[in-house]
């Protein structure tokens, strides 16, 4: 099977115009978003404030999450849901104005803790202040030996299934449910849990703080990784290709497909953390790849086609390589929608970054990487040829 | 012609047999990163200024009795920051003597006589010494609290000049254990002068609102059911080094306590305290706070009992940091990241349904596309994540959940090559070439492609490993083996699958 009967015959580099107009148009919006409107934030990685992922027993809306948040002065925390049924809830606290920098993770985590308290309410501590233990925080050792005053025999067995299936769960709405499959547990085991236990309004699936020195080192980790790959890449394509055109289209293409990734990735409330930066580099080195087959068709054609216009030459190397080029990003793409469809919350971020790169490295090979060594050859080239 | 195909074919067995070998049985071999598996990451930092400190306080009590041993008058000996301290006052007549004894007690001090002041500073190599010792000494510390406290495989790291990165798999309570490493843990036993009281000045009133030489105020731990303020001896009449063995236990009442036992020099220091002291209190302090001042009733020799209203967890412990013994400095955390059991296995869980998704919609795309021709990518793609695995287990390395995303996107990577290589077929063959030559020119003119698309993701991913952390390098890890995996079995396996079922006189190539 073929996308294209025969050879298509498209003049890409007709519209160089307008993609660099809509090229322009892009960044200078995600330039204006990022500068003006504070689009691009970093994330908990880069050393901000603490994330903890909870899931609550009952379904609850954000607004009500930010009235409890309120009540304890976290109104201004970022919370988005997570889950489908308005029980998984993601929470971001913003950094606080602390006065000795080496206490701040240290109140990071004080604030993690406030925000938790204030998500479980009032009705926690009662239940605690009647010494009853939270089924679900409790730690596996902690249930067999409340289990074993009254079950000597079964309760690792049964402590054993309950954690099971609250690890499966998340969170365990009501105690009917584990007499059920596949935990199974004995009505007299749930009618004292029932007097020992109380079921937590919620539970912490994930937390993380990341201080202000670990966050710098992140970030210049980060800096150090991009700028030796990009260093790294570009090294090896003017060895490869001994032409400076041909590298200062590879730096052109290299720079405007993280601009542009950026850019629209500014427009969302997602945030930058280092999987982003990998998910970066990673789309730089596909467009990149597929930059360099085009010029690989470019270089084998011009031997073969002396007489011809570079313009035209470069329009049939696109038109040549474009089934290919739709392809395999095209299965790049295709798996990267799976990721992003099914590969859960924590790795989202990644896979829509990899979305929006993969389809702009897609653009920036056809339309923008060939016209840049045509503004070499007539305008740098040229001036040096004069004199 | 068959000789060198058999060859070829004997290779690509070995290697699949290999990699079946290193990875089977995958629970075993390949290794699941915090983030999947759940438990704490910590990165903490120690302070070591602390022994340099201690270090400093130490040297100027020596020299104090050195000094007053061998006659040498002075008027005040004073701190002015950890690793340096002067004696004032010095008789400069002395000077000749001072300098013999300086140079007799210690090395590791440069000191300088200016008037009558000797001024010591600490060396640079020996505060360098001192920095890495504390660094490693609580190293070893902290993992001892940890194998007390029953992790199962525990990473404790040295990471830096003074950090230690901490990794606790599968823990439920993290906050129990975090407390547990960042506790001090000095245990002192000591006289008490005077107390409780409500404030300081008030428990001063007695002795005249000054601090008597030889004693200092501690505050007692509201937690252990002791308010207020103490007056205690300042030096300690045994200490946790004192200690020979702990072991947890219950009181009189049956509640949650700790029972030690000292060792012979303790025991004889505890022995003749407690005989000279009958009818006061001994308060027994940890980390600077009182947890109990027991009234001591009779003579005790080598062993005791630490009360003080504990939980039972809270009794465990201080039994492992008592067995563990003291951290030589305080420590801060750095970074904390916690993923419960529960995240982790919906990690894996999702990991893998968008995995399968991966490939089979690569699978079908390929089948739909290249007909035939598209089962061998697909060959040569299952192939190549058997490789990824069998190099994984290999290198023991990590599986995380970013490494997931890495091998997910290997498989739209995976089939790119075969992708360049069916393209340039179908181009020689539309040129009019015959099937089998058109097929060699195929994978001969794609290789160069090939070899640099993956080169340049290759580059990127090297820079990734070297720099990035944890997830990011499990990423780099399956990004990297799913590249050079890559190139086996898109060029040569790829090949060979064509060599073995396309006759050399082919007539029709699906593709």
């Amino acid at each position: 099977m073929d996308i294209f009967k025969k050879t298509p015959n498209i003049r890409f580099l007709k519209y160089k115009w307008i993609a660099l107009l809509i090229t322009i148009f892009i960044i200078l919006a995600g330039i204006l978003n990022i500068v003006a409107g504070k689009g691009l934030k970093l994330g908990v990685d880069f050393g901000e404030g603490t994330l903890i992922r909870v899931k609550f027993k009952e379904p609850i809306s954000v607004s009500s999450v930010r009235g409890l948040l309120s009540d304890v002065g976290l109104g201004n925390s970022i919370i988005q849901e997570t889950g489908k049924d308005s029980r998984e809830f993601q929470i971001r606290t913003m950094e606080t104005k602390t006065t000795r920098q080496d206490q701040e993770i240290e109140s990071h985590q004080i604030m993690a803790d406030r925000v938790i308290k204030a998500l479980q309410g009032i009705e926690t501590e009662e239940q605690v202040a009647k010494s009853l233990l939270d089924l679900n925080n409790i730690d596996r050792n902690t249930l067999t030996s409340l289990l074993g005053q009254v079950f000597p025999d079964q309760a690792e067995e049964i402590a054993g299934r309950i954690i099971e299936y609250r690890t499966l769960h998340g969170i365990i709405s009501d105690l009917n449910e584990l007499k059920k499959e596949p935990a199974s547990v004995p009505e007299e085991a749930i009618d004292y849990l029932r007097q020992k236990t109380f079921l937590g309004k919620l539970t912490v699936l994930s937390r993380e703080t990341v201080g202000p020195q670990v966050g710098k080192d992140l970030r210049n980790k980060a800096a150090q990784a991009i700028i030796w790959s990009l260093i790294g890449m570009l090294v090896y394509i003017a060895f490869r290709f001994k032409g400076v055109e041909f590298g200062a289209a590879a730096i052109f293409t290299l720079t405007q497909d993280v601009l542009i990734t950026l850019s629209i990735y500014s427009f969302t409330s997602r945030e930058i953390n280092l999987p982003i930066v990998a998910a970066l580099l990673t789309i730089v080195g596909f467009s990149i790849n597929d930059t360099i087959v085009i010029f690989d068709r470019i270089r084998e054609l011009k031997r073969t086609m002396r007489k011809e216009s570079l313009e035209n030459i470069m329009n049939l190397s696109l038109n040549l390589n474009l089934s290919r080029t739709l392809i395999t990003s095209g299965t790049v793409f295709l798996t990267v929608l799976s990721l992003f469809l099914f590969g859960g919350k924590v790795i989202n971020d990644f896979a829509f970054i990899m979305l929006i790169g993969t389809v702009e490295g897609v653009y920036s090979t056809i339309f923008l990487s060939c016209p840049v060594v045509l503004f070499w050859n007539a305008y740098i080239k040229k001036k040096k040829f004069h004199k | 012609m068959k000789k060198k195909l058999q060859w070829k074919l004997a290779l690509t067995l070995i290697v699949m047999g290999l990699c079946i070998f290193l990875v089977y049985p995958p629970k075993d071999k390949i290794k699941l990163g915090l983030d999947l598996k759940g438990g704490t990451h910590l990165v903490l930092q120690i302070l070591t200024e602390d022994a340099i400190n201690a270090e400093t306080d130490q040297q100027i009590s020596r020299f104090e009795e050195v000094f007053k041993k061998n006659n040498i008058t002075y008027a005040e000996a004073a701190k002015e920051k950890p690793g340096r301290f002067f004696f004032r006052g010095v008789n400069p007549d002395q000077e000749g003597k001072t300098r013999d004894l300086i140079d007799q007690y210690t090395r590791d001090w440069d000191y300088s006589f200016t008037g009558d002041r000797v001024v010591f500073n600490l060396k640079q190599v020996a505060a360098q010494f001192l920095k890495d010792q504390a660094v490693n000494q609580t190293l070893e510390t902290i993992r001892n609290r940890v194998d007390q406290f029953g992790v199962a495989e525990p990473v404790i790291q040295r990471q830096g000049s003074d950090r230690i990165v901490v990794e606790l798999p599968g823990i439920e309570d993290p906050d129990r254990v975090k407390n547990l490493i960042k506790v001090t843990a000095v245990l002192e036993w000591k006289l008490v002068k005077a107390g409780p009281a409500a404030d300081e000045e008030t428990l001063l009133q007695e002795s005249g609102g000054k601090l008597p030489e030889d004693a200092e105020i501690v505050r007692a731990d509201p937690k252990r059911g002791y308010q207020g303020y103490y007056l205690v001896s300042r030096v300690a009449t045994v200490t946790g080094k004192d200690l020979r063995a702990v072991r947890r236990g219950v009181d009189e009442w049956n509640n949650p306590a700790v029972h030690f036992t000292l060792n012979a020099d303790g025991a004889r220091r505890f022995e003749q305290v407690t005989g000279q002291n009958i009818g006061k209190q001994l308060a027994i302090i940890l980390d600077g706070r009182l947890q109990s001042a027991p009234v001591i009733n009779a003579r005790i020799s080598d062993s005791g009992i630490i009360q003080g209203r504990f939980t039972s967890e809270e009794a465990d412990d201080l039994v492992v940091i008592l067995k563990a013994g003291a951290l030589p400095a305080g420590i801060k955390y750095l970074e904390e990241r916690t993923v419960g059991p529960t995240l982790g296995s919906d990690s894996v869980r999702q990991g893998l349904i968008s995995g399968l998704v991966a490939v089979f919609a690569v699978m079908v795309f390929m089948i739909f596309y290249y007909r035939l021709s598209g089962t061998n990518a697909i060959v040569a793609l299952l192939l190549n994540e058997l490789i990824i695995f069998g190099a994984m287990g290999y290198f023991r390395a990590t599986l995380t959940l970013p490494g997931i995303a890495g091998i997910i996107l290997g498989i739209g990577m995976a089939v790119d090559a075969n992708v360049l290589i069916f393209e340039r077929i179908k181009e020689e063959l539309a040129v009019g070439k015959n099937i089998s030559s058109s097929i060699s020119n195929g994978f001969s003119r794609a290789f160069s492609a090939i070899f640099d698309s993956n080169l340049t993701t290759i580059i990127s991913a090297i820079f990734l490993f070297q720099f990035g952390t944890g997830p990011i390098k499990g990423y780099a890890v399956t990004l990297i083996c799913g590249l050079v995996a890559n190139l086996f079995t898109a060029v040569f396996v790829s090949h060979l699958i064509f060599d073995v079922f396309i006759p050399m006189n082919a007539k029709r190539l699906s593709i």
